[in-house]
């Protein structure tokens, strides 16, 4: 099985359980692969500027990253479906980033 | 001071009240609206740069008269130099920003009144009001004041999604509000935070307060202050985690009105980021989670986009992907990556509302922004495509225009601070930002148009094609010398650093 049925196989599949009734074309397809080859390679990227804190915290992280990636691809119809329209799903997404900013900015500084 | 400069928001407000009164009466509302709107970018152009006190309430020390029977009591103190009035600043970068607000409010207006048979004066209320509110968040050096402007603007967006008359939109609408209902809230505490530790609401005078030690900016109260505000930002700029609902808020407004709503996004994005650099620029941290939430915007908004199939969408979700690019400049904390992400936002500005007024005439002709269901638009009108092509071009960052000059700027800004890995993602997600575009056109107007697709006889307005001609001409222009824009933006980046 080439990639590319790989992806078709997995689109379709979380399709079925989010019960959606789209057709699944050639440009849907691509566009999913390119958004799932760009969210991996711009993380990767992302990633390497942990070598700022530590270079081995940058090699240990790139290495996880890379690895959730794999097992966990393909990542873009999962995250489509996380992005949706959802009230639930923003208030949750928006509850979760005030915890981590308050956390982040307390504990950031208070360690800058 | 000059008078002017609370006329650039008196001015809207009162045409705002005054065009809602006139509800039905069609023909007044729209010259009204018209000359109006024709008059709000020209303020900014004849108005002298400067400050302006509201009730004449200068610092003691800028008024001789009162000052020199005061005691040293005060004469000795920061009471002497405090600013007791709300304050309004007036600079370069100001009369840029709000003449391109204006410029862009202008357009969006004719196009609504010329693109609906029935203007209405309560969405031409809506439209004035927004931009009233804008204009006094990037006007003003008091926090509060620029709070109760972000909570107006931000009713004027709801009332601009709601009048639309779009599917859901009141559905949006209620989202987008019940969001703002956390967000704004936090962000008041975070301004009450920061008058409880200094004892002030002027801007100016906290950082006297700091720079001073008259307060320890490293008290845990003004951290938490920060993390409040910066919450409070995000929400009015749309940045991660509410990319979703602010896309979802452009694509429920009529293209219009997206194309202004877009405008008060950025603007916000860029005065309350200024702000947050300014208080807080003392903590390092601060600019790394700049940095750090504009990469998450700029990679979620433009990966999101690929995947959508509705063209107002696509345009929301590359507009929210576009913010990270200023936030990123915002963030480098450099006077040179500054004046870039101020330049991006200037051309954002102006780019996308050239693309949502352009893309929007396929839905004024086929009352559908559905890409699936379209196709063929080129033949209907090729002059146009041609516009939306170059639109497309110019955000993905495409020589001569704008928005690859300020794209430029940042690649060289980042690798200037050391992090080369920001250009990198910068030219992958802009190269992504072109393929998303091109997708979006085939799908419209180049691929063979649907057996089912029913387009409607209406002329496009000629309002609307003087619109796209003017935005394109003023891509070019900035694209071809981006200095006219840039001299204008440096002063404030330098005064950043």
């Amino acid at each position: 099985m080439s990639v590319y049925d790989f992806i078709i196989k997995k689109i379709r599949e979380i399709q079925e359980k989010a019960e959606q009734e789209e057709p699944i074309t050639n440009v849907t397809a691509s566009a999913m692969l390119t958004a799932e080859l760009t969210l991996i390679a711009s993380v990767l990227i992302a990633v390497v500027m942990l070598r700022l804190v530590h270079p081995a915290l940058m090699i240990i992280i790139i290495v996880a990253v890379f690895v959730i990636a794999l097992m966990t691809m393909p990542i873009m119809p999962k995250l489509r479906r996380e992005q949706n329209d959802s009230f639930n799903n923003m208030i949750f997404y928006v509850i979760l980033a005030l915890g981590i900013i308050i956390a982040l900015f307390y504990w950031g500084n208070l360690n800058g | 001071m000059d008078a002017l400069i609370p006329i650039m928001v008196i001015l809207p407000i009162a045409s705002a009240l005054f065009l809602n009164f006139l509800h039905k009466n069609d023909r007044t509302i729209k010259i009204l609206a018209i000359i109006t709107a024709l008059i709000l970018p020209i303020i900014p152009l004849i108005t002298s740069y400067g400050t302006h006190y509201f009730g004449g309430y200068a610092p003691l020390a800028e008024n001789s008269a009162i000052a020199q029977g005061l005691p040293a009591l005060i004469t000795s103190t920061q009471l002497f130099i405090f600013h007791p009035a709300i304050t309004y600043v007036f600079s370069s970068a100001q009369q840029l920003m709000i003449f391109i607000l204006g410029l862009v409010a202008f357009f969006a207006i004719f196009t609504s009144l010329n693109e609906t048979k029935k203007p209405s004066g309560v969405y031409t209320f809506l439209m004035f009001m927004g931009t009233a509110s804008v204009t006094a968040i990037l006007l003003s050096d008091d926090i509060f004041n620029l709070y109760v402007f972000f909570e107006i603007a931000a009713l004027a967006q709801v009332g601009i999604i709601v009048a639309s008359g779009v599917k859901n939109s009141i559905e949006t609408a209620l989202k987008y509000i019940l969001l703002g209902n956390i967000a704004g809230p936090l962000m008041l505490l975070g301004i009450a935070l920061l008058l409880g530790v200094t004892g002030n609401v002027n801007i100016t005078d906290m950082i006297f307060s700091f720079k001073q030690g008259l307060v320890d900016p490293y008290n845990p109260v003004i951290l938490m202050a920060l993390g409040l505000i910066t919450f409070g930002w995000l929400y009015s700029s749309g940045l991660p985690p509410f990319h979703t609902i602010k896309s979802a808020v452009y694509s429920k407004a009529l293209p219009h009105g997206a194309a202004l709503l877009q405008a008060f996004s950025v603007f916000t994005l860029v005065a309350i980021g200024i702000i947050i650099l300014r208080l807080f620029s003392f903590l390092s941290f601060s600019k790394t989670a700049i940095i750090g939430i504009s990469l998450l915007a700029m990679i979620l908004g433009i990966t999101m986009a690929i995947v959508q199939t509705d063209f107002k969408r696509i345009i929301g979700y590359l507009a929210v992907g576009e913010l990270g690019y200023i936030g990123i400049g915002l963030g480098l904390g450099t006077a040179f990556g500054i004046t870039a992400g101020l330049f991006q936002a200037i051309n954002e500005v102006i780019i996308t509302a050239f693309l949502f007024i352009g893309f929007g005439t396929v839905l004024y002709k086929t009352r559908t922004s559905d890409t699936r269901k379209l196709g063929g638009m080129m033949f209907e009108n090729p002059r146009i495509a041609l516009m939306v092509l170059l639109a497309g071009f110019a955000m993905a960052g495409i020589p001569p225009l704008n928005a690859f000059q300020s794209k430029l700027m940042l690649v060289q800004a980042s690798l200037q601070s050391g992090l080369p890995e920001l250009g990198i993602i910068m030219i992958l997600l802009s190269i992504v930002t072109f393929m998303t575009f091109m997708k979006a056109f085939y799908t419209i107007y180049m691929r063979p148009k649907p057996a089912d697709l029913e387009i409607f006889d209406n002329k496009i307005p000629k309002s609307t094609i003087l619109s796209l001609v003017v935005f394109l001409i003023i891509c070019i222009i900035i694209g071809l010398f981006p200095q006219i824009v840039t001299s204008s933006l440096q002063t404030l980046a330098s005064g950043l650093v």
